[in-house]
């Protein structure tokens, strides 16, 4: 059951004109991964790395100018509204919602406008309300609900169309540490009712809670598509925590910055380090030895998502640059 | 029937507005009124006192007609450009049913609730003027719903333009006046005309309330002219707000990026 393959998107492109400068930007740049039904996938990247559009092309808004998506067999981009029966969206959080609609009000009008009737889903309103603790603000008119509200009723809204699969595009943005925790457990929990999530974020603890897998983008290109647990282990074995007993010269550092960009000198002489083959290690010792900086201790690290994520994120820079050069 | 849904759950929500921001509501009727006063004047103090009952019957179609014509197009325009920016416009779009159907759903909502309030305005205004047209409305409604099939047809194309270029608000006050001069002119004067969209209708409408025209008094041409009228309208709008549906989603103008 695990392993069927509910979502495909095979090398899609998308490039823009943008409407002041008249450039050209490549947006996405030949993206593809699969998604598992009942998987919860984290598309993560920096701002302006292509995940919306991604998403978009997804959910066929957004027509790209190369490649497919096909969900369930069905190809977005040749029957785009047949493949729309199988997802929901929430695409910009609380503005998806009509602010001047009660919260119930905007149930049932986005129900029908999947073409469902009031009576039809009555049971489902009013499940969703209780299990989202909107019941008691069910007749307040949306424009007066929290943002933390608003937010749940966006996703509400996006349950309520019984999609097998729900994109979730940033759907912590701009919460506050509260509400931002609320609505990951809320995530939590619909991922247990066996849906396909794709999460477009940059908040770390959204991917470590939630996804089990992540694809990584950078200007519009994957850099990685992993098991998050894989992904951390990977990087646990290749940071390390070095104690030296003495300063680095200018010298030194030079050639540290040159050959391991990811490194950060902390108080009481801790280097931190990223190296990217395990045979770094011993270019590492060299450059130390050469003026007889004294290794007092060497550690792994813990690290934490946000930490693994920079790395890579880093990596793609200089792999950028070795290869301008 | 999905469809149906649609159409209720549309007509609720026009409703739900209409009834919640009743203040506007009224206020706009009373403006809507008050320049049918300013006509009504205009027609008594410089127009041929000889003419003024047959200018003044005249006034009350034309007027009604400008009214329902003038709210639907520039409702359709205004929706979409409104909800472009607050980001609903992308949700409407996940709708398997499809777009399309979705604004046919808001038009249909939208003129029958407005159906109602242009009765109320044409009783108004015929009292107030005291003059009583003839109403027929077995003839009256069948012209009216096959010209407002027409109507709905430039709603397409406001509504796929409005996709595209979300600041057409300079364009529709350009409309307005073209609008209010299809209502205001007369087929006779203007043959051409019988292609624009509507003007037959409110033309045969004229005849029906102020001429007391019957079905029989219409030629089979009259009816065909009508009908394909609104027919190409119709379809002409639904084919352009497509096509524009189209170019919206390739270079991704649907969001408010
Ligand atoms: N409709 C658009 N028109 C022009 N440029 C766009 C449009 N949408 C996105 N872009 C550009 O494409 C790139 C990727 O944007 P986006 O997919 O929104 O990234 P993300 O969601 O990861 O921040 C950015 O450089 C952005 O400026
Ligand atoms: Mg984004």
């Amino acid at each position: 059951m695990k392993e069927e393959i509910l979502i495909e998107v095979k090398g899609l492109k998308k490039g823009y004109k943008k409407r002041k400068t008249k450039e050209w930007v490549q947006a996405v740049n030949n993206v593809s991964f699969t998604v598992k039904r009942g998987e919860i996938l984290g598309l993560l990247g920096p701002n302006g790395a292509g995940k919306t559009t991604t998403i978009k092309m997804i959910c066929g808004l957004i027509v790209p100018d190369e490649g497919e998506v096909v969900i369930n067999g069905i190809t977005m981009q040749k029957n785009r509204l047949k493949g729309l029966e199988h997802i929901s969206a929430v695409l910009e959080g609380n503005r998806n919602l009509y602010w001047r609609l009660t919260a119930r009000e905007n149930l049932e009008y986005f129900a029908g406008n999947r073409g469902k009737s009031r009576k039809e889903k009555m049971g489902e309103i009013e499940k969703l309300l209780s299990e989202f603790k909107l019941k008691q603000k069910e007749n307040e008119l949306v424009s007066n609900l929290s943002r933390g509200m608003q937010q749940k009723l966006a996703l509400a809204v996006a349950l309520l169309a019984d999609s097998d699969v729900i994109l979730l595009d940033e759907p912590t943005l701009g919460l506050d540490i509260e509400t931002g925790y609320e609505v990951r457990q809320l995530l939590k929990k619909i991922s247990e009712a066996g849906k396909t999530i794709i999460i477009s974020t940059h908040d770390m603890p959204v991917v470590q809670d939630l996804c089990e897998r992540t694809v990584i983008i950078n200007n519009g290109k994957v850099i990685a598509d992993e098991k998050v647990e894989e992904l951390m282990n990977l990087f646990e074995t290749s940071a390390y925590v070095l104690t030296l007993g003495n300063e680095l010269t200018e010298q030194q550092q030079k050639e540290l910055d040159a050959k391991f960009p990811i490194n950060e000198l902390l108080d009481g002489g801790k280097l931190t380090i990223t190296l990217e083959q395990d045979n770094d290690i011993y270019d590492l010792m060299d450059l130390l030895k050469k003026e007889n900086t004294i290794i007092e201790k060497i550690d792994r690290t813990t690290i934490d998502f946000e930490e693994v994520f920079m790395n890579l994120i880093q990596e793609e820079k200089n792999h950028a640059i070795h290869s301008i050069n | 029937m999905p469809f149906i849904q649609l159409i209720k759950a549309n007509t609720r929500m026009e409703f739900i507005e209409m009834k919640r921001y009743l203040p506007n509501t009224l206020s706009m009727i009373a403006t809507v009124y008050i320049i049918f006063l300013g006509m009504l004047l205009g027609i008594n103090v410089i127009g041929d006192p000889a003419q003024a009952e047959a200018n003044i019957q005249h006034l009350i179609v034309n007027y009604i007609f400008w009214y329902l014509t003038l709210m639907t197009l520039s409702n359709i325009g205004f929706t979409i450009t409104m909800e472009a920016t607050r980001g609903t416009l992308e949700q409407l779009y996940m709708s398997p049913l499809g777009m399309w159907k979705i604004l046919l759903s808001r038009l249909i909502g939208y003129i029958a609730l407005h159906g109602v309030i242009v009765i109320g305005l044409l009783y108004l205004s015929m009292a107030t003027a005291n003059q009583w047209l003839y109403l027929k409305p077995d003839i009256t409604l069948t012209i009216l719903l096959i010209t407002l099939v027409g109507i709905v047809g430039v709603g397409f194309m406001i509504a796929g333009a409005s996709v595209i270029f979300k600041q057409i608000q300079a364009f529709m006050q350009i409309l307005q006046f073209i609008l209010a001069a299809l209502a205001f002119v007369p087929l006779s004067v203007a043959p051409i005309l019988i292609l624009a969209p509507f003007v037959k209708g409110v033309d045969m409408i004229r005849h029906v309330m102020i001429q007391g025209y019957s079905w029989t008094d219409f030629t089979a041409m009259d009816y065909t002219a009508l009908i394909a009228n609104s027919l190409l309208y119709l379809l002409i709008g639904i084919f352009f707000y497509l096509k524009c549906e189209k170019i919206a989603m390739s270079r991704g103008l649907l969001g408010n990026y």
